[in-house]
């Protein structure tokens, strides 16, 4: 009943988001309309950081501990991870096609993003090639762990490498450079993810809960 | 620059898809467990 309502109350803030991206932030001067793609990419990247962040959680959990519950917190997340991750490169990708004149280009941003979404498919690879629990929670929280190493590649790989992605503008050194309005569409879109990160990390749990006990 | 709306509802597509497509994956293990109680311990 409670995931229930978290599942209605993310479609909410998903509407909510969308009429924020399309209704209520203006057409930007430079892009036009197509920057409109920057209020889905942005915050899946953010909500792919965090759930990885949280299988990192889950994977130091379980290595101090050896409780089930944490390597079940870690596999929850890295699956929404791994999804949120696929809309921040295919996102990123339709973006660039009329931004850069490219669907893609190996530089640092997007190639070190790539590497990320590849590290956790083979985390959940190596999850399904193991067959004893406790060793394949092991062997997964030490994938987890240094998989998380990767993230603040990802992210300030636009300071440490020429790039043709644009440098951080939120979560960067300094202040962002960019109107209110538009760090509120951000913000509202960011929390919806949110939510959606939640209700799928309760429901995997819950799923991987019954496998266990089955 | 022109408004490109199709690279926008691409986009916005693709990420609908992705998300209502893992929703559905979920609600489709959860039912199973539901009716039989059985599935891969992973």
């Amino acid at each position: 009943m409670a995931a229930r309502a978290l599942g209605w109350l993310a479609v909410l803030a998903l509407i909510a988001g969308l009429g924020a991206a399309f209704g209520y932030a203006p057409r930007e001067a430079v892009q036009g309309n197509v920057q409109r793609i920057m209020y889905l990419h942005v915050p899946a990247v953010w909500t792919a950081y965090l759930a990885f962040g949280l299988v990192l959680v889950g994977s130091v959990g379980y290595l101090l501990t050896r409780r089930p519950g944490w390597d079940r917190l870690a596999l929850a997340a890295a699956e929404p991870g791994v999804i949120f991750t696929g809309i921040t490169i295919t996102s990123g990708s339709i973006w660039g096609k009329p931004t850069w004149g490219t669907w893609w280009t190996w530089d640092a941003r997007l190639t070190s993003t790539v590497v990320l979404f590849l590290v956790y498919v083979g985390y959940l690879l190596l999850r399904g090639m193991v067959d004893e629990p406790d060793r394949r929670a092991r062997a997964a929280a030490v994938v987890g762990i240094l998989g998380a190493a990767n993230i603040p590649i990802v992210h300030f790989s636009v300071t440490w490498w020429r790039a043709l992605h644009q440098p951080a503008t939120m979560l960067g050194p300094g202040s962002a450079p960019m109107p209110l309005w538009m760090k509120m569409v951000l913000a509202i879109n960011f929390l919806a993810f949110t939510l959606v990160l939640v209700y799928f990390l309760t429901r995997r749990m819950e799923i991987a809960r019954l496998e266990q006990e089955a | 620059m022109p408004d490109n709306w199709s690279y926008v509802f691409a986009a916005y597509g693709v990420g609908a898809g992705l998300l209502i497509g893992y929703w559905r994956h979920l609600a489709r293990r959860l039912k199973r467990f539901a009716k039989s109680g059985g599935g891969a311990d992973r």
